[in-house]
Order: structure tokens, then C-alpha cells, then sequence
């Protein structure tokens, strides 16, 4: 799209590409026209995200559902080895971070964050341009907006804060949940305020394990987000120098993304993997009674 | 970059989605990873039994084949010592037995000798009188020089 319409300026294509296709409620009522988005407050969604998200974790579900059926005990093959091979890896890492506690639900979770965010992180790697030209033309075709580019369509759910600090949240509920019911609640108010200087400095003690628990999903959910963008800012990036009416530039672009994309591949997994650990750790934190 | 109700709706599809891996996902893979594992261990198991029953028949087998072959060559010993004692016993009886004939042929041989050296005389002593008859006349009755023709008999 960018290519084809000389009126669209560099900022404008990397701004179209970082606005989400929001819907939410103005004094008209329901409405996605992003000009309104100011107007929307908190109760507005990013459907894009959102919805790229949920069907990513359908796809996740569909994808370890297949392997069930046939699922035997002589010899496994195709999916199923996959699914056991991840279940296998998700397993071994809990078990050797959850060594005393355990809970039943730490193991699906972990898997469910390990797949499902390495999918979405994966959605990375689709060309920038081609899911949002092609929401943008249904969108035009179904005559939702005028043009093409009135459409504002971000795939990778990973580089919506909203998505990252909304998983780590539900992490941070866990933490609290699991604090309490492990310790009491006297012993997680004590976590918070006797240490580490004992019970002359309750002040400075919860203002600085305050600050070490809020810590725990900020960084956890802001990480995984501040990596995707990056990542997908590069992309955005490489592809702006396919606007260039030059041969060359176009070639070198093509070359970078080509570079960028197979090393980007660690990076999407890696984050996928860091952002479980940090899940498994955590938990197996607000599990541990002893003092410290 | 706006935080808003994504956020939570996000959290609402994240803790779905962990529940519907916990209840449904999960378990069925463990289990058959587990029951995978379980009968691997059983079947190792089962073959490291089978190896030292192996190893045990085989001891018992080079124990038995061992005596086997001892009692089989006392058995030639014993066979062989007592083929050579019967042919030494044949062999004695054989000779005796030989002797024995022998002297039975010496013997009916001398008696035949003499029978008929006997018959001999006889003829001759008879040849002689019924020549001298012959030559004498009737004078010789057979009777009368029956003394002198049974000594002339004697001498021949």
C-alpha cells in the first residue's frame, strides 16, 4: 500500500502501522473509528489484538487437542511428538523449579504461556505489510472504511502492552493468591513489611518489598512487550526502504529483512521461554513458607 | 499505546485458556507419557531379568556339558578296558582250546597208527602162514601154530 500511494510519508506509514484497530464506546455510542480513540477511555478494546491473541490460543489448544486421540504408548509420531516434546521440556523446567511445592496447575500454565506467546510472537514474522493491506482491502471491499488505508489492523498481539501487562497481571493475581493461601495472610503481610530490616522499620520495609512485588509483573509484562516492539520496529523499519523507487534499496531491504527475521526467530522464542520461566519462578516464590 | 480494557480482556482469555489446558490438555499427555515411561522401565526391567537367567542357563549348561563329557570318556575307559579284557580271555580260551584239539588229533592219530599197524600184522602174518602153507602143504593148521603165528605176529 505504501509503495503505491506517494502521499504517505514515513511517519504516517510507521504510525499507521503502530495504531491498533480499536473499538470502544463514545458519546455516540460503539464505534471503531480510530479518530475517536481519544474520546474512548479505558473501556475501549484493541479487537486486532485481542483477537489475534484469542485465536492463537485456540490454535494452541487445537494443535495439543489433535495430538490427543491418537495418542498412544508404543510409538508416537508427527504432532504428537511435538506435544510431547514441549509437555516434556514445560515439565522438566517446572520440576526443577518447583522443588518442594506443588500444584497441579503451575505445569499447564507454563505450557500454555510458552506456546502461546511464542505464537503470537511469531506473528513477527509475517511480513509487516501483508495482514494489514489485506484487513485493509476486505475493509474496503466490505465498505467498513473508504480506502484501504483508512484501516488500522497491528498483528502481533506481543507488542500491545495491553496484551503482555494483561498476562502478567492474571500472573500477578496468581502470586497474590497463592502468597495468601501458602502463608496466611499474616504471613504475607509480614513478607511485606518485616524485611529485610525487622520490625523497627515496617515503613521502609513495604515500601521496598512493595515496590519488589509490583516490580515482579511490570517488569515481567514490559519485557516481553519493550523485545516484540523493538523487533517489530525494525521491521517496520527494513520495510520502509521498500518505498524508495530504487531497485537497489529495495534489494538491500529485502537482504536486512531476510537477516533480521532469521535472527529475530531467536529472539521470539527466547522471550516465549523467558516470560514462562519468569511465570514458574515467581510462583514457586509465593509458594515458599520459609523465612528468608 | 494506550492501556485500556484489552488489558483485561487479555487476562480473561489467559486465564480461559490456562483452565482449558489444565482440565483438558495436560492430563491426558502426562498420563500417557507416564504410562510410556512406566513400561519402558518394566520392559528394561523385564530384559535385564531375561539376561541373567541367560547368563545363569548358560553356567548351568557348560556345568552340564563339562560332567557330560567326563562321565562320556570314563565311559570309553571303562569300555575300552573291558574289550581288552575280552579279547585277552578269548584269546587264552582259544589257545586251550587249540591245545586241546590238537591233542585229541594226536591222540585219535596214534590210535589210528596203531589200528592200523595192528591190521598190518595182522594181513602179513596171515599173507605169511597162508603163503608158508602154501609152500609146506596142510601142514600148518591154523590152529595148531596159532601160538607161533600170533608171536611171529608180534615181532613184525
Amino acid at each position: 500500500m505504501a509503495t503505491e500511494s506517494s502521499e504517505i510519508t514515513t511517519t504516517g506509514y510507521i504510525e499507521h502501522h503502530l495504531t491498533n484497530l480499536i473499538c470502544g464506546k463514545t458519546e455516540k455510542g460503539w464505534t471503531c473509528d480510530p479518530y475517536l480513540a481519544d474520546q474512548m477511555g479505558f473501556w475501549s478494546f484493541h479487537v486486532d489484538s485481542l483477537g489475534w491473541s484469542v485465536f492463537l490460543g485456540l490454535v494452541f489448544i487445537g494443535l495439543f487437542r489433535m495430538g490427543i486421540p491418537k495418542l498412544s504408548t508404543e510409538a508416537p509420531s508427527g504432532i504428537q511428538n511435538f506435544v510431547e516434546m514441549c509437555v516434556e521440556f514445560v515439565n522438566e523446567n517446572v520440576q526443577s523449579i518447583f522443588t518442594s511445592a506443588k500444584n497441579p496447575i503451575i505445569g499447564p500454565m507454563a505450557l500454555t504461556v510458552l506456546v502461546w506467546v511464542f505464537l503470537m510472537n511469531l506473528m513477527d514474522l509475517v511480513p509487516v505489510d501483508y495482514l494489514p493491506t489485506l484487513a485493509g482491502n476486505i475493509a474496503a471491499f466490505t465498505g467498513l472504511v473508504e480506502e484501504p488505508g483508512d484501516a488500522y489492523f497491528k498483528v502481533v498481539p506481543t507488542t500491545d502492552p495491553n496484551i503482555t501487562l494483561g498476562m502478567a497481571l492474571a500472573v500477578f493475581v496468581l502470586i497474590i493468591f497463592y502468597s495468601i493461601k501458602m502463608k496466611g495472610l499474616k504471613g504475607f503481610v509480614a513478607e511485606l513489611t518485616l524485611h529485610p530490616f525487622g520490625k523497627y522499620l515496617i515503613p521502609v520495609n513495604f515500601v521496598l518489598e512493595f515496590v519488589n512485588l509490583i516490580a515482579k509483573p511490570i517488569s515481567l509484562g514490559l519485557r516481553l512487550f519493550g523485545n516484540l516492539y523493538a523487533g517489530e520496529m525494525i521491521f517496520i523499519l527494513i520495510a520502509l526502504m521498500l518505498v524508495f523507487n530504487s531497485i537497489a534499496i529495495g534489494l538491500l531491504g529485502v537482504g536486512l529483512h531476510i537477516i533480521w527475521a532469521l535472527f529475530h526467530i531467536l529472539i521470539l522464542a527466547l522471550q516465549a521461554f523467558i516470560f514462562m520461566v519468569l511465570t514458574i519462578v515467581y510462583l514457586a516464590m509465593a509458594h515458599e513458607t520459609e523465612d528468608h | 499505546m494506550n492501556i485500556n480494557a484489552t488489558l483485561l480482556g487479555q487476562t480473561l482469555a489467559f486465564v480461559l485458556f490456562v483452565a482449558i489446558c489444565w482440565r483438558y490438555v495436560w492430563p491426558p499427555i502426562i498420563a500417557i507419557m507416564e504410562e510410556r515411561e512406566k513400561r519402558i522401565s518394566d520392559g528394561l526391567e523385564a530384559a535385564k531379568k531375561a539376561n541373567d537367567s541367560l547368563e545363569e542357563a548358560k553356567l548351568n549348561y557348560e556345568a552340564e556339558l563339562d560332567k557330560a563329557k567326563s562321565e562320556s570318556a570314563d565311559i570309553v575307559e571303562k569300555a575300552n578296558q573291558r574289550a581288552s579284557q575280552i579279547i585277552s580271555e578269548a584269546k587264552t580260551k582259544a589257545e586251550a582250546e587249540a591245545e586241546k584239539i590238537i591233542a585229541s588229533a594226536n591222540k585219535n592219530l596214534e590210535a589210528e597208527i596203531n589200528k592200523t599197524k595192528e591190521a598190518l600184522r595182522k594181513d602179513v602174518s596171515e599173507i605169511i602162514v597162508s603163503t608158508t602153507e602154501k609152500i609146506l602143504g596142510d601142514e600148518i593148521s591154523q590152529e595148531k601154530h596159532e601160538k607161533i603165528i600170533s608171536e611171529a605176529a608180534q615181532k613184525i
